[in-house]
């Protein structure tokens, strides 16, 4: 009777819940499930971060990477987002990487030359109906043979 | 006899120009003062500096509170629709959930649901004044819009007055002043947050356009007039058959009063006023709606102009627009798929009869002026007949 009693409640309490937090589940849903097609042995752990942005606005993060380690940065954005443009930024701050041809799911692959913070930027270069959320993951996936 | 009329041709045409030079506009008497502008009486130099200094407290006061709340107010996620707070009382719980259900229903109205814009409402009740400090805002309505630092919060800042605090307060019969019409007050207050709820953050270029103009194009989403089924802007000005009318349009910028008179090349100038200047858009970027704020619009109705796009051309393109990093001419355009100046003209016509400006004569004064004018030229013409050069 308890189990029904609290099933019937989370039935009836889940979309009051979800309420307006369905773009920011949908990205993070995506980048879910971005992160399980690839294959990490590393055991770095993975970093996330999420957000929100309009049309031409950029936020920045940084995240330490570790000197001979392969990762793939991966960005996601929600239904209303037509173009995401990543960037891999050196620990001075200069450009090394940038995608902006994937439109919704820029990915980057680097391995990191000598371990250092390194800064990751993302701009919101189209989103139809703003603010569009985005979510970002740094995926360590092995250590290259030194 | 050919320089006799000559000189009737010279006579008429100056007679024409001095007509369209001096005859007053259509409906404009040449004496009475404005009634429609009212002015008040001059006040001191120490009152207008007291008034001054209590309406720039007002507005500090209004962006503060808005920015506090916008801050301390919790989302009520198990609802769609704004989220309603209540300022200078404490509401018993149905008054709470009566508000709450007439906002529910005005949110369907307006064919929204989840957006990613939330929109809070405070509800300021009116309560007794102190001497101490000014009144509080209560002649106009403020909107705090989403800015860096809260993307997805829209404030509404709605004075309630002695009339609706009354009826929210359940002191005044809801038989006789209805639901209908404080859903409508409802509706109206909601203004360019309704905007943002259903549309999301404009894009720079509309942004800075809508700021430049304080949003007078997008006061109001829904598709009956602003306080009523097809009351607009253009029915507070009255009658077209009183001068007050004719004040009212005479104090209206040029473009605005070219565009009533059905002139594309006006309605396309008082469409795009403010579109040229690129102005940094404040953070807080707060919008004050006075409570006479048809006195400055560039625009007739141009509360509902924006929302009448809309509708118009659908979802999809309206984003298209809203969203976009074009100019607003250019935007605007792509997305009516017709120029600026030629749709905004039509609908126009659609809420008001072009009016006729130029100037217009009294019909007794015509008659007495061509009279003395025919007087004038048979007796020249009669003297120049019987002139003899010896």
């Amino acid at each position: 009777m308890r189990t029904a009693a609290t099933v019937l409640l989370a039935i009836v309490a889940l979309p009051a819940l979800l309420l307006g937090q369905r773009w920011e589940q949908q990205v993070q849903g995506r980048l879910a499930r971005a992160i399980d097609v690839m294959q990490t042995s590393s055991r770095l752990p993975v970093v996330k971060r999420s957000g929100m942005l309009n049309t031409d606005e950029g936020a920045s993060f940084r995240t330490p990477l570790v000197q001979g380690t392969v990762y793939t940065i991966v960005a996601v954005c929600d239904d209303d987002c037509s173009r995401l443009q990543l960037t891999l930024l050196s620990p001075t701050g200069s450009d090394i990487a940038k995608e902006r041809n994937s439109e919704s799911l820029p990915i980057l692959h680097f391995t990191a030359q000598a371990t250092a913070v390194y800064g990751i930027r993302v701009v919101m270069e189209g989103c139809r109906w703003n603010p569009c959320w985005y979510a970002i993951a740094v995926v360590p996936l092995r250590k290259t043979p030194s | 006899m050919a320089s006799v009329r000559r000189w009737v041709l010279i006579g008429l045409t100056a007679c024409s120009v001095l007509a369209l030079a001096y005859l007053p506009p259509r409906g404009v008497k040449s004496s009475g003062k404005s009634v429609f502008v009212g002015q008040s009486l001059q006040a001191t130099r120490a009152r207008q500096y007291a008034q001054a200094l209590a309406e720039e407290w007002r507005n500090a006061d209004a962006v503060v509170h808005l920015l506090e709340d916008r801050q301390r107010v919790k989302r009520d996620f198990s609802r769609a629709s704004p989220t309603m707070v209540f300022r200078g009382a404490t509401l018993p719980p149905n008054a709470v959930r009566n508000v709450e259900t007439v906002m529910d229903s005005v949110w369907r109205g307006l064919g929204l649901g989840e957006t990613k814009v939330r929109v809070t409402v405070v509800i300021e009740l009116q309560r007794p004044g102190s001497v101490d400090t000014p009144t509080p805002l209560q002649d106009r309505v403020a909107y705090l819009t989403p800015d860096t630092t809260d993307r997805t919060t829209c404030m509404v800042s709605l004075p309630a007055g002695a009339y609706w605090t009354l009826f929210i307060l359940g002191k005044r019969d809801a038989r006789h002043e209805g639901f209908g019409r404080f859903a409508q007050w409802l509706q109206a207050g909601l203004g360019p947050c309704a905007f943002y709820a259903a549309y999301g953050t404009p894009g720079r270029p509309v942004r800075s356009w809508l700021a430049a103009r304080n949003w007078d194009v997008g006061l109001y989403l829904g598709s009956h007039g602003i306080a009523g089924e097809r009351f607009s802007s253009l029915d507070l000005m009255g009658n077209p058959g009183f001068s007050g009318f004719w004040d009212a349009v005479y104090s209206l910028p040029p473009a605005t009063v070219a565009c009533l008179a059905g002139r594309r090349r006006g309605c396309r100038a008082a469409v795009l006023a403010g579109a040229a200047d690129e102005g940094a858009i404040p953070i807080p970027n707060v919008i004050l709606v006075k409570r006479r704020w048809w006195r400055v619009q560039h625009l007739l109705p141009g509360e509902r102009y924006l929302g009448d796009v809309a509708r118009t051309v659908g979802r999809d393109r309206f984003l298209s627009f809203w969203t976009s990093g074009q100019p607003v001419d250019t935007a605007l355009a792509a997305a009516l798929k017709r120029s600026v100046g030629e749709w905004t003209a039509d609908w126009e016509r659609g809420f008001v009869r072009p009016i006729r400006l130029g100037p217009t004569p009294p019909l007794g004064a015509t008659v007495i002026a061509v009279a003395i004018a025919v007087l004038v030229l048979t007796v020249v013409a009669a003297t120049a007949s019987r002139r003899q050069v010896r």
